[in-house]
Parts: C-alpha cells; sequence; structure tokens
C-alpha cells in the first residue's frame, strides 16, 4: 500500500510538470491554432532565471520569482513579436518551423552564455519533506502539486469570469467574429504567449530543484507534455491537466510494475493507442469542428 | 559600397565570434608543419561539461609536450570536432576529422556507445585512435586500432565485486545501471563476478539515460533483502537525481558506485546524498606522484578538480606522442607497434602495460566519499 501510494504520489507530482507545460501548449494553439515547439525551452529560461537571481546574485527566492516571472512575461512579449507576429497571415507549417527554430536559437544562446554545467538551484522550501510512516513526500513535489492545483483554479475563475479571459477566449474560439465584436485579436494573442511563457516559466522553476538546471531540461518535459496535450484533446484545457497528470502516473507506475528501463515508453504507448483509437484526445472536439 | 564591405565584415566577426563561442573553443591557428592529432569531444548536448574538462586535460598534455621539444621536433596541435553527445554525431564528428589526411592520431570518445559507433570507420581510416569508453568488447572485437586508456569494465565489475564482497563482507547486491553499451555491460560483468565471488544478485534494476524520476528503482531496492547496491551510471545527473531519492525513501545501504560516483560534477550536484559511498577511479589524485602532479597542474590552470574525463586525455596525448616519437614515423603500422610495445609507462590514470587487445590500464583505485572529499583507500591491479 506504501509503495502504492509513494508511487502515485510521485507520478502525480511529474505529471502536474507535464501539465504545466502541457497548459501553454494548449493556450498558444487555441489562440493561434499553432503549436509552439519552444515550449520546452521557456522552463529551461524560467529555471535558469532563478539561478541567475537566488544563486548567482544572491536575492531572495521570492525575490527571483517575481523577477523570473516579470522576465518570463517580456520573453513571452517578445517571443510574439519575434517568432509569431511576423507570419500570423502564413499557414500553419513556417510558423511551426519558427518556433523549432526559436527552440534551437533559445538552447544555443543559453549554452554560449551560460556553459554547459548543469547548476543547482535551492528547493522552495527548506524542510526536505514530510515523512509518513513508511511513506516520503519531498517537499518540492507537494509544492509542485499546489501550485497546479492553485494555477489551475486561478485560471478558471480568469477565464469564466472575467471580460477579460472572455474576450480571449473569444479570439480562440473565432478570431474574425472577435475582431468583428471589437475585441482587439492581436492584443489578445499577444497576453496569451506572455502567459504561456510565464506557465512555462513556472514549470522550469518548480522542477529544477529536482532535475537540475541545464538546457537539456525543456526537452525532456516538452515531449512527455506534448504527448499529455494529445491524450487530453489537443486544444483542451482541462484535456491537458488530465492529459499530463495522467501520464506521469501511467509511466511511474510502469516503471515499477513492468519495466524501468521502458519508462519513457509507456507514455508514447498511450499516445499511440490514442491517436489509433481515440485520435481527438478525452475532452477533444473532432478536428473537423475546430478546422 | 565600402561601408556596406565594413558592415558584412563585422556582421562576418560578429557571428565568427558567436560560433566560436558556441563551440567553447579559442582555436589556436594550425599551421602545415604541425604535428596534428583530432579529438571528437562533446560541446554540445548532455555531456558537454564533460567534454570541457577532456579538452583541458588534453591541452594540458599537448603543452607538456611541447615545451619539452613536441613530437618529432613538430608542435603538436589538437583539431576538435563536436560529437553533441551522441552517436551519430560521434561518427559524423570522426568521420570530419579523418578527412583530414595530416591528422596522425586521434583521442575518440570516453562513451562506450560512441566508440561501438564510430568502430566500423576506425577501421577503414586504419590509424590509432585512443579512446575511454570501459565496456570489454571494445578491444576484443578485433579492432587493431582502438588504444584503450582506461581500465576496462571488467577490472571494474572485478573491483566492485571483490571491494564489496572480501573486504565490506556484504553478500545480497542490487544492481544499478544504465541500459546504454556502457551500463549493461557493466551490469553484465558485475552479475558474473558477484557470483563468481559467491554473492547473491538479489534485484537488478535497469534505467534509461536522462530519467527524470528514480522512483520505482529505489522502491524495488527498499523492498528487496539488498544490503548494499553495486552502480554502474553513465551519466552525473541521473547519478544525482537516485541519490537524492535513495536518501529520501530511506535506502542507508552501503553503495559502491562506478567511476561516475567521484566525479566532479557527481560530488557537486548530488552532495550530501552521496556521502559515505564506495566508488572505483580510474583516477585519483593521491594514486601516485604522476596523478597529484597533474591534478595540482590542472587546478592551477582551471581552477576546478582533475577527474577522469581530463586524466584519460592528458594520458592519450602523452602515449600518442611517446609513440610517434619511439617509431620516428607518423606511419600508423610504425605507430601501432609502438604503442603495443608501451611497458612500464607510469601515466597519470595508473601504469600503462599495453595487452595485444589495445588494454593500456589493468586496475582501479577504490575510494571513498568522506563528506565531499575523496579519499583514497587502495590500488587493486590484475595481471594483463
Amino acid at each position: 500500500m506504501t509503495v502504492l501510494l509513494q508511487l502515485l504520489f510521485q507520478g502525480v507530482g511529474i505529471g502536474a510538470v507535464y501539465a504545466l507545460v502541457a497548459l501553454g501548449f494548449v493556450l498558444i494553439y487555441r489562440a493561434t491554432n499553432v503549436v509552439n515547439f519552444a515550449q520546452g525551452q521557456f522552463a529551461v529560461v524560467g529555471a535558469y532565471g532563478m539561478v541567475v537571481t537566488t544563486a548567482d546574485l544572491g536575492l531572495p527566492y521570492w525575490l527571483g520569482i517575481l523577477i523570473t516571472l516579470a522576465v518570463m512575461a517580456l520573453f513571452g512579449a517578445l517571443f510574439n513579436l519575434g517568432v509569431y507576429y511576423p507570419l500570423r497571415n502564413r499557414s500553419f507549417l513556417p510558423v511551426v518551423i519558427s518556433t523549432i527554430g526559436a527552440s534551437i536559437f533559445i538552447t544555443n544562446i543559453i549554452l554560449g552564455v551560460y556553459g554547459p554545467e548543469p547548476s543547482m538551484l535551492a528547493p522552495m522550501l527548506d524542510a526536505p519533506g514530510i515523512s509518513l510512516g513508511n511513506l516520503f513526500l519531498d517537499a518540492q513535489y507537494l509544492t509542485i502539486i499546489a501550485v497546479t492545483l492553485a494555477l489551475v483554479a486561478l485560471q478558471y475563475l480568469f477565464f469564466e469570469h472575467t471580460l477579460l479571459g472572455k474576450r480571449m477566449q473569444a479570439v480562440s474560439q473565432d478570431k474574425e467574429m472577435a475582431s468583428l465584436l471589437g475585441i482587439k485579436v492581436g492584443w489578445m494573442i499577444m497576453l496569451t504567449f506572455i502567459y504561456s511563457a510565464m506557465l512555462g516559466g513556472i514549470a522550469g522553476i518548480l522542477v529544477a530543484p529536482i532535475l537540475f538546471v541545464s538546457v537539456g531540461l525543456g526537452g525532456q518535459i516538452a515531449l512527455k507534455a506534448f504527448a499529455a496535450t494529445i491524450i487530453g484533446g489537443f486544444g483542451d484545457v482541462p484535456g491537458a491537466i488530465v492529459g499530463g497528470i495522467a501520464i506521469g502516473v501511467i509511466e511511474t507506475f510502469g516503471a515499477y510494475y513492468i519495466s524501468v528501463p521502458y519508462k519513457d515508453a509507456f507514455a508514447f504507448i498511450v499516445l499511440f493507442a490514442f491517436l489509433l483509437l481515440r485520435p481527438s484526445g478525452l475532452f477533444g472536439e473532432k478536428v473537423s469542428q475546430k478546422a | 559600397m565600402a561601408a556596406r564591405n565594413r558592415q558584412s565584415v563585422r556582421l562576418g566577426a560578429r557571428f565568427a565570434a558567436l560560433a566560436a563561442l558556441l563551440a567553447g573553443l579559442a582555436a589556436a591557428p594550425v599551421r602545415a608543419e604541425d604535428l596534428k592529432l583530432g579529438m571528437v569531444v562533446p560541446v554540445t548536448g548532455a555531456a558537454a561539461e564533460s567534454g570541457r574538462f577532456a579538452q583541458w586535460g588534453a591541452q594540458l598534455a599537448a603543452e607538456e609536450v611541447n615545451a619539452a621539444g613536441g613530437v618529432l621536433g613538430r608542435k603538436l596541435v589538437l583539431v576538435t570536432e563536436d560529437d553533441q553527445t551522441s552517436n551519430p554525431g560521434g561518427v559524423a564528428a570522426f568521420n570530419r576529422l579523418a578527412s583530414d589526411a595530416s591528422i596522425v592520431a586521434f583521442l575518440g570518445s570516453i562513451r562506450s556507445t560512441q566508440t561501438q559507433a564510430m568502430d566500423p570507420d576506425v577501421r577503414r581510416v586504419a590509424k590509432p585512435v585512443f579512446f575511454g569508453g570501459t565496456d570489454p568488447e571494445l578491444t576484443r572485437s578485433g579492432d587493431p586500432w582502438l588504444f584503450r586508456c582506461r581500465p576496462n569494465d571488467a577490472y571494474s565489475a572485478k573491483v566492485i565485486a571483490a571491494f564489496g564482497v572480501n573486504e565490506l563482507k556484504l553478500k545480497k547486491w542490487a544492481v544499478v545501471y544504465s541500459t546504454d553499451a556502457f551500463g549493461s555491460n557493466g551490469h553484465k560483468h558485475l552479475v558474473e563476478e558477484l557470483k563468481a565471488a559467491g554473492a547473491e544478485v538479489v534485484t537488478e534494476q535497469g534505467y534509461a539515460n536522462q530519467a527524470t524520476d528514480f522512483t520505482p528503482v529505489v522502491l524495488a531496492i527498499k523492498g528487496s533483502p539488498a544490503d548494499v547496491i553495486g552502480s554502474y551510471f553513465t551519466f552525473e545527473q541521473d547519478l544525482g537525481i537516485f541519490a537524492r531519492q535513495l536518501r529520501q525513501l530511506g535506502v542507508r545501504t552501503p553503495w559502491v558506485g562506478s567511476p561516475s560516483i567521484v566525479a566532479t560534477t557527481a560530488l557537486r550536484l548530488s552532495g550530501p546524498a552521496l556521502y559515505g559511498t564506495y566508488g572505483i577511479a580510474d583516477f585519483n589524485a593521491d594514486s601516485s606522484p604522476e596523478a597529484r602532479a597533474f591534478a595540482d597542474a590542472y587546478k592551477a590552470a582551471h581552477k576546478a578538480g582533475a577527474d577522469n574525463f581530463s586524466s584519460w586525455t592528458y594520458d592519450a596525448v602523452k602515449l600518442a606522442a611517446r609513440a610517434i616519437n619511439t617509431a620516428k614515423s607518423t606511419d600508423p603500422q610504425a605507430v601501432r607497434a609502438a604503442i603495443l610495445a608501451i611497458r612500464g609507462y607510469k601515466g597519470v590514470e595508473g601504469t600503462y602495460n599495453f595487452d595485444a587487445n589495445g588494454d593500456g590500464l589493468h586496475g582501479y583505485n577504490i575510494v571513498k566519499n568522506d563528506n565531499g572529499k575523496v579519499v583514497f583507500i587502495k590500488h587493486i591491479e590484475f595481471a594483463p
């Protein structure tokens, strides 16, 4: 029983990180109809933001988080202006390639400036975690789960109960109609990029103390997050969260009960199954409706 | 027009500077009369940090060789190519270097899996390649051009088993290993050696590199009757994550690891989680006067502790220079014969006695992580 709970806790914890990155994928996809393949690198930028502010400059952790989030917001805006905006009237493919290019660019800039050494980031809380008998709840994983829950709740309130949130939803549903109703579509997309970059940054900040900080961090998470968005139903917000946590739990249990070396495969086996049997995902609408 | 030219020159210079920055190399100019050694090294990818250490070690050796008169009276220079920490990258890097006919010999990879990938091209190019991968099969597959500058894992497994069973008196083993070529061969040999030593392997846990979570592995060990862990980790980040989760979940059994457990990066990332563990180390600064001198020179130059990533490339450059000087020629066959004839050469990794397979070293040091400081315990040497 302890083993079961331990695996569940660990799976939900790492799944929450996948979910945060997956949310970033989904929000940008809904707003722009393109997949942002640099979403994983947003996490890397966020993680390095924390290393620079807390480890290098010695600032307090909370200040480091605030500065990093501000930097992520600016980064999201610049990313929109540099990577998406010039190509906004082009088809799907040029924009996707543009985001892949941006991802390679970001990776190498960080490598050039910060070097290849993995860096360390202290966990958010001083306490190592909570022991309940044989069960150990790592404080950082607890933080990850709590922050993810809080973000999901806030996001729900924002999109369903504020005018700005409803405008952003309107843009994601039908840009032309939204534009005719006087919604500034360009600004809504800008806000989406800013928010997605901050989400990615938060994922990076949260996972950095566990996986260490290196340029490889983004790729590890982004691939699973991408699988999570497809399992959840591409473009669906609750789907991204459920998909992310499902992948975390499935791979952790699969590793323990079936095979550790094939741990990474479980996420993709589930992905294949969904693509074959239910391409629209758990919560997804039919592709024809979206188009 | 002139202004535009100037501008494009400036732009070009910026790109060149950026390229040099990204490659992490301030390449010295190579002249035609210089004697060139090609070096395949990770500049990007998961092992990029160790690639920098490898270059520092090789550079230090090249400087010393040149200060002592060079090779055949010529200046020794290193030409590097990035292997991107991947097998295709390693093969491409080796072939790019090999297309330069004036390169006399090569430093290959410390990764067994990359060395295995490069092997067909090494045979085709037919020039000496020094390498650091420790999979025993690499020198047993009949490639006459591979020369190993680290003891292979047939020895590492023997030493882990001998130390754990005979000195620590522990008989119930959990074996944790990466499923790449290095880890799975280490695993195979360790299990054989443990059985031969009369110990019992109670759980065998493989994992794929760049893992994010080791909870399933740790729980399997915790649920087994193991009283000691033997490990073959390829990357220090994986080792760091495993070590922390192992301690968090309350596993305190002794642990004897392959050399990555005492690598500089592992010590930095893992901190207290590795205190009290044992490792086998091909390089240890206190194992010989030569190792001590190298560690001091390395520290003076780079403000960092030397480890096996830099020590094997240091030895490889020295061995290449020595063999070419002895052969009085850069003819590959003559250099090969000279390498195989090396006996009793005191390198920083140990004393080199090349056997017919191309294995230079035949023993390991046992060390202990004493509150973050790597302490030399003893050296175990086997007959070649």
